[in-house]
């Protein structure tokens, strides 16, 4: 069975830390037989920031034309969402959270329009990778961008222990990462695990 | 000369429950006799960091918006008073940009060293955290508060105070809320009497 992934690339930095360790665990996901990969760069994506207007509550869509209608779709169809961004003071980089807000289009759709996100069938076989990269070393520096990860992964029909993350802290100039003595094989390891996982998930 | 504070209102959304929540701790501070301005970012005209790390060389963004500018308004405060609500559990993508806006000055203060704040500098310069979110979760402003020091700290301001209501979606807004807005005017006043306090001690 074919399976989906969809990658988000939320650095405005191309090519740094962030970024090469998604390319590692997309690369290892890719090499895998019958796994699609499609990776959107959000910075070059024109998704702009959630209006707070509400309409969705009503409409089931968002009133904004930009690049979200493309990447709704994609991320109904796509099997697994790899979510990447680097730590900006102490949060998401605002590129990431405005997509993360934009999906305040499904949370209406789930809590208040009460329609299904994906078709019952795929319920629980889709999974989440949260990958960041941090310059401070402190080990909680990760912490407050991870309930903005875990509330967009829930609207989006993720389970919270469907959700695989691998932070990397301490790096900090571009190429920092590839100094790094586990991130490598850890995002190799982490984009193989997941796809045997969903390879079970599809099959039951 | 009166002590200023400057409210920044993060929301999208036009005199929504947070912009309304902001409001009342300025009128709050204007009645103690503070200078008052708010700038809604939405007005503004600012670009997110591009995380070319630039300012780490130069000390100075490479972007020349509106951005700048209101860095340059908060330096000139004496308190300000940041207002976001609480969007997928953390403060908006508007306040984001904004903040992480602010890399050239954790560059002067951290690389290049150009940029220092004294305990009495920060001490005379207060901070405050207005927030609403429709959740009633007693966690749901974690993801935002490091994110608020992380400004705080760059502007050499002191984290004095969370002017926060949470469970608007059951209360049907700020304005039914029992205390919320009587909490913030309150909070007005008194930081804008500390506030003038510590310039008659000086």
């Amino acid at each position: 069975m074919p399976i989906k992934v969809l990658a988000f690339a939320g650095s405005p930095r191309r090519h740094g830390n962030s970024e090469t360790l998604l390319d590692w665990v997309l690369a290892a996901m890719g090499g895998e037989p019958d796994v699609s990969v499609e990776k959107i760069v959000l910075s070059e994506a024109n998704i702009h920031m959630c209006n707070g207007c509400n309409a969705c509550e009503k409409l089931n869509k968002c009133i904004q034309r930009d690049g979200m209608d493309v990447v709704h779709d994609k991320i109904i169809d796509a099997d697994c969402i790899v979510l990447s961004s680097p730590i900006f003071c102490m949060g998401l980089a605002a590129q990431v959270k405005a997509l993360v807000d934009r999906a305040q289009v499904f949370r209406s759709r789930k809590y208040v329009l009460k329609l299904p996100i994906v078709p019952p069938e795929r319920r629980g076989k889709r999974l989440g990778v949260f990958l960041s990269t941090a310059g401070q070393t402190w080990n909680y520096v990760f912490d407050a961008a991870i309930p903005s990860v875990k509330c967009f992964y829930h609207v989006i029909d993720i389970r919270d222990t469907d959700i695989h993350y691998l932070m990397i802290n301490g790096v900090d100039e571009k190429g920092a990462i590839e100094r790094h003595p586990t991130a490598k094989s850890e995002a190799e390891m982490l984009g193989k695990d997941v796809v045997s996982e969903l390879r079970k998930r599809l099959a039951a | 000369m009166a002590v200023t504070v400057l409210g920044i209102s993060g929301s999208p959304h036009r005199h929504g429950n947070t912009e309304t929540l902001l409001d009342k701790f300025l009128e709050g501070a204007h009645e103690a006799g503070a200078a008052v301005e708010k700038v809604v970012l939405r007005d503004l005209l600012y670009s997110p960091c591009r995380g070319c790390n630039a300012c780490h060389k130069t000390g100075d963004c490479i972007i020349q918006d509106d951005a700048i500018g209101l860095y340059e308004k908060i330096l000139a405060a004496d308190c300000i008073a940041v207002a976001s609500p609480i969007y997928t559990m953390g403060i908006t993508a508007e306040l984001k940009g904004f903040i992480d806006r602010g890399q050239y000055l954790w560059a002067r203060k951290f690389i290049l060293k150009t940029l220092y704040f004294t305990d009495e500098h920060i001490k005379r310069h207060k901070g405050i955290f207005v927030s609403t979110a429709g959740l009633g979760w007693d966690r749901v402003f974690d993801g935002a508060f490091p994110v608020i020091t992380a400004l705080f700290n760059s502007v050499g301001f002191e984290y004095y105070d969370n002017i926060i209501a949470n469970d608007m979606d059951q209360f049907g807004g700020i304005r039914q809320h029992p205390t919320a807005l009587s909490e913030a005017y309150e909070k007005g006043q008194k930081v804008a009497r500390v506030l003038a306090h510590l310039r008659e001690t000086t």
